[in-house]
């Protein structure tokens, strides 16, 4: 099903190396829109991404770090980067060779377009 | 960088007075093309003694060719020509705290911090030289350090009784912090300083080591494989941690400035420098 949201994403997902983009409750983990190449077990990324960005952004504010404006997480075979706004995640996973500074780029300028 | 140098060049080479000089000085040195930076410099000197930013370029040039004694020798020129001139109190600072001289790096970062209370390398930088003095290691200043500042250089491996010190050598220009964790989240080495000098090594973290188990975890049922960094950008600094033996942590926190790939770089070593202070523990 297509949403108002839907545009963001896809251009998300098609920049090079990016498997799939989704807009995640950060509280609960449940996706609220995503675009994802065949395969990719959406659910789980959107749980587990967003667990992580959560714990990343009570343990930075726990540490006087101030507000979480970005994380990435890099894995041998593929990188998960999340970006918050408003308890919502934007999680992106991408393989090993993508380019990740444009991702990043894009994501945040992404984030600033997204309201519900 | 080579468009930079190039075009630099062709400008120096049209009109030789042009303070162009400085810019291709710096180029090349950021390029590691240190010979080719010290001959621009020099003939910037040439044409302009007096000009303070030409003996301040000389003294990073030396700095990278290991120079200590002529780069403080040039800053110190620049003192006397610009006194103001931040740069040169903060490079005095950095010689002497790279020759141990706690007390006499203290002056110098000290008066760069009443020219400019908000650099934040600046605080770091004096923080870090304020705990040295606090740990004695300023008493150990011999007495022949006044007379020259060729002093043995720290042995290149820590051992295990400087552990607070071992992220040191990497972390010279106090642009960021380094610490080891153990797998309950309790420092094992380096420090983390706040501006006023207090080490926050403990609270940050227990804070923060949280973080990679719940990294470890998504790797587990994602099947991305292992994870070998976790970079978390935040409003005050960007950290970022990497996995090591026995589910110890490697974090590197630094200022926003600092770019990132170059947070990742630093990151890299840190983790070789831990890597070989647990080997040699373990042996």
């Amino acid at each position: 099903m297509k949403t108002n949201l839907t545009p963001i994403l896809s251009a998300l997902t098609r920049q090079r190396g990016v498997r799939g983009s989704l807009l995640v409750d950060e509280t609960d983990g449940v996706i609220i829109d995503a675009t994802m190449h065949v395969g990719m077990k959406g659910p789980a990324f959107a749980a587990l991404a967003a667990s992580l960005y959560r714990k990343a952004r009570l343990s930075a504010e726990a540490a006087g770090l101030g507000g979480v404006t970005f994380v990435r997480l890099r894995a041998t075979e593929g990188h998960v980067c999340t970006a918050g706004k408003n308890e919502m995640v934007l999680v992106i996973v991408a393989d090993v060779h993508a380019n990740i500074g444009l991702i990043r780029m894009e994501m945040l300028k992404a984030l600033e377009r997204l309201t519900i | 960088m080579a468009d930079d140098i190039r075009r630099l060049s062709e400008e120096l080479a049209r009109d030789p007075a042009s303070p162009v000089y400085l810019q291709l000085g710096e180029a090349l040195r950021r390029g590691g093309q240190l010979d080719l930076a010290l001959k621009v410099a020099l003939r910037g000197l040439e044409r302009h003694p007096h000009e303070a930013d030409a003996h301040d370029l000389l003294a990073r040039i030396a700095v990278d060719r290991g120079e200590l004694e002529r780069a403080f020798d040039e800053w110190d020129m620049v003192r006397r020509i610009a006194p103001a001139h931040l740069g040169a109190r903060k490079g005095m600072g950095y010689v002497l705290f790279k020759q141990g001289r706690y007390s006499e790096a203290q002056t110098y970062l000290s008066e760069a911090s009443e020219l400019d209370g908000e650099d934040e390398t600046v605080a770091t930088a004096l923080a870090m030289v304020r705990v040295k003095l606090r740990e004695g290691a300023g008493g150990a200043e011999s007495a022949d350090s006044d007379h020259g500042i060729q002093r043995p250089q720290r042995a290149e491996r820590p051992q295990r009784h400087q552990a607070s010190s071992l992220f040191d050598e990497i972390n010279e220009t106090g642009e960021h912090t380094a610490l080891l964790l153990d797998a309950t989240g309790l420092v094992m080495a380096g420090t983390y300083l706040t501006q006023d000098g207090r080490d926050v090594a403990q609270e940050v973290g227990a804070e923060l080591s949280g973080v990679s188990d719940e990294a470890r975890r998504a790797m587990r049922h994602l099947g991305l494989g292992n994870w070998s960094s976790l970079t978390v950008e935040t409003d005050a600094a960007v950290v970022a941690m990497a996995p090591m033996r026995d589910d110890a942590l490697l974090l590197v926190a630094a200022s926003k400035a600092m770019p990132l790939g170059l947070v990742h770089r630093v990151l890299d070593r840190c983790v070789e420098r831990a890597n070989g202070w647990l080997g040699e523990g373990a042996r």
